[in-house]
């Protein structure tokens, strides 16, 4: 216990190198929220449009891989087959309109796990043979290519955060703890375990990692949006704004993609597990190297 | 019964052909001063290295209570029996002076004291106020950071007391006041204390004094040592 409370007393005087370690954890923590921020999101609003866009269910002439519009032999199903359609059972609801060129019409199924049962339902109704039930695939990877796009660039962020952050954490905690070699031969010298001493330098440094963790979640947290919505202008000038809602139904494309990003409980563990094993692993490597001197080499190196 | 004996010491620094010490044969035993005095660089320095298991003998076997400190955990001798008084001090700079006390007992396993108060009395012992207990070490003279290694030396009650220089910095006062402590912890308390010494005073309250001369130790006349003994007891006499 007394290691753990003299590691405590030792946050407060040694200011300076811990500051420093201190500046330099709360960047490589705030850059992972951000990361972590934009890629759960991401991964949630991919799931989410998935579901929704396979949910809208096109009929289609066989032969067809895309819904680009009416053509004549979808116009071969009239208005009335589409609303004799629109009374199944599997299906929400369903947009069906004529303008005049074609009839344009969508399904939306209960779960899209029943588009089977769909289709079956519809031969039963009379659906003809030439006719195939289809999800708009075009539609989905057009919706979340932006957002995979996203997705993508969170990834390869924090695995350059990681990476690149690992390396500046060791490489500053093993001069920070380099620092303090005398004051490790001091303890060393009064009889203390060498497994003490280590214990007690991880503690203070996870002490630092678990401060800078409550104020790079904060900070995180506030940069992810700006940051997100950034990202997606970016985009969404390159390919054209539009909004996922509309992109499903077709609608006129007005606005860019947006997301609201969110940092939840299981992102925040995440990070703050990431956080730990970074410093932990960063401190073991600058510690096992410092530990392995004798108390007398250290003191003598000082006289 | 010897509480700490070399037997066939030898000692070589790595990597050179220098010997240090050969073939030595010392015992001491509770209740003794002994002092160590001898030229700088003749390894008066380097005999409490491998008294207080800091280091090892090239040959030879150091023994405390009967058994080689190689085959016990040195670690374990540092923080329950031996106080070590280190010439460079070897305290910790950014901590108090209590502070450097109550960790040494902390790390020696004392319990079921107020460490706190022991510090502070050990503290007042060498001639440390409370003012001054509780100042940074970075803050203290180099006199009142000679007095606080000692103070933590004898924090956790060691039966051996090893100091390298321990009066180096004190004025003569305070010299004398240590050197009562010293006297007293052997008589009284039954401590074996061991110093290494240039000082001639610091001899004078020896049981034992040996020099050491090019590798091998030769014990001194101990009628020195009485009639030092009667120089520090009219010194201390003056102090009270």
């Amino acid at each position: 216990m007394y290691v753990i409370e003299h590691a405590l007393l030792n946050l407060g005087k040694n200011k300076g190198r811990n500051i420093l370690l201190g500046v330099i954890t709360l960047a490589i923590i705030t850059a992972t929220v951000v990361a972590m921020g934009i890629f759960n999101t991401t991964r949630v609003v991919i799931e989410d449009t998935r579901a929704a866009t396979m949910s809208a269910i096109r009929i289609q002439p066989i032969g067809r891989t895309q819904m680009t519009g009416s053509s004549q032999q979808e116009s071969a199903i009239t208005l009335e087959m589409h609303q004799y359609f629109a009374e199944s059972l599997y299906i929400t609801g369903a947009d069906i309109s004529d303008s005049g060129r074609g009839i344009e019409a969508v399904y939306y199924l209960i779960h899209p796990d029943m588009l089977g049962a769909f289709e079956s339902d519809l031969r039963g109704r009379g659906l003809p043979d030439a006719y195939t039930v289809r999800t708009d695939d075009a539609a989905f990877a057009s919706l979340v290519a932006p957002i995979e796009n996203l997705q993508s660039l969170s990834v390869a962020f924090l695995i350059i955060i990681l990476v690149m952050g690992a390396v500046i954490m060791v490489l500053v905690t093993a001069v920070s703890i380099r620092e303090r070699k005398y004051e490790i031969g001091v303890l060393r010298a009064m009889g203390m375990k060498k497994k003490s001493v280590a214990l007690g330098l991880w503690a203070e440094i996870i002490v630092i990692t678990c401060i800078c963790f409550i104020i790079g979640m904060g900070i995180g947290a506030a940069l992810t949006q700006p940051v997100t919505d950034s990202i997606l202008a970016g985009q969404s000038q390159a390919a054209g704004p539009t909004t996922l809602a509309d992109r499903i139904n077709n609608a006129p494309q007005t606005e860019a993609v947006t997301v609201d990003v969110s940092i939840t409980f299981t992102t925040s563990l995440q990070i703050f597990a990431i956080s730990i094993v970074l410093a932990s692993v960063a401190g073991i490597i600058s510690i096992t190297r410092i530990t392995k001197y004798e108390p007398i080499k250290i003191l003598m190196e000082r006289t | 019964m010897s509480v700490l004996a070399l037997k066939d010491v030898s000692y070589k620094y790595e990597g050179t052909t220098r010997v240090i010490f050969k073939d030595v044969n010392l015992t001491f035993e509770p209740g003794k001063v002994y002092t160590i005095v001898g030229k700088s660089g003749s390894g008066k320095s380097t005999l409490l290295s491998l008294l207080s298991g800091l280091d090892t003998a090239t040959s030879g076997k150091v023994e405390i209570g009967g058994e080689s400190l190689a085959s016990i955990n040195r670690n374990h001798y540092r923080r329950k029996k031996a106080g070590i008084i280190f010439q460079s001090l070897n305290l910790l700079p950014n901590a108090t002076a209590i502070d450097n006390i109550v960790l040494s007992m902390n790390i020696s396993g004392v319990t079921g004291i107020d460490k706190k108060a022991r510090a502070l009395e050990l503290l007042e012992k060498v001639g440390i106020s409370q003012e001054k207990a509780n100042r940074k070490i970075v803050k203290l003279s180099g006199g009142e950071q000679q007095r606080i290694g000692i103070a933590r030396a004898l924090a956790h009650n060691p039966e051996l007391i090893i100091a390298d220089e321990p009066t180096g910095s004190l004025d003569k006062d305070t010299e004398v006041k240590v050197l009562k402590i010293f006297r007293s912890l052997a008589q009284e308390e039954g401590k074996c204390v061991i110093i290494v010494t240039h000082s001639k005073k610091v001899t004078t309250i020896a049981d034992e004094i040996w020099g050491l001369e090019k590798g091998s130790f030769r014990q001194l006349d101990p009628s020195e040592v009485q009639a030092g003994r009667e120089i520090i007891a009219k010194k201390g006499r003056k102090l009270v």
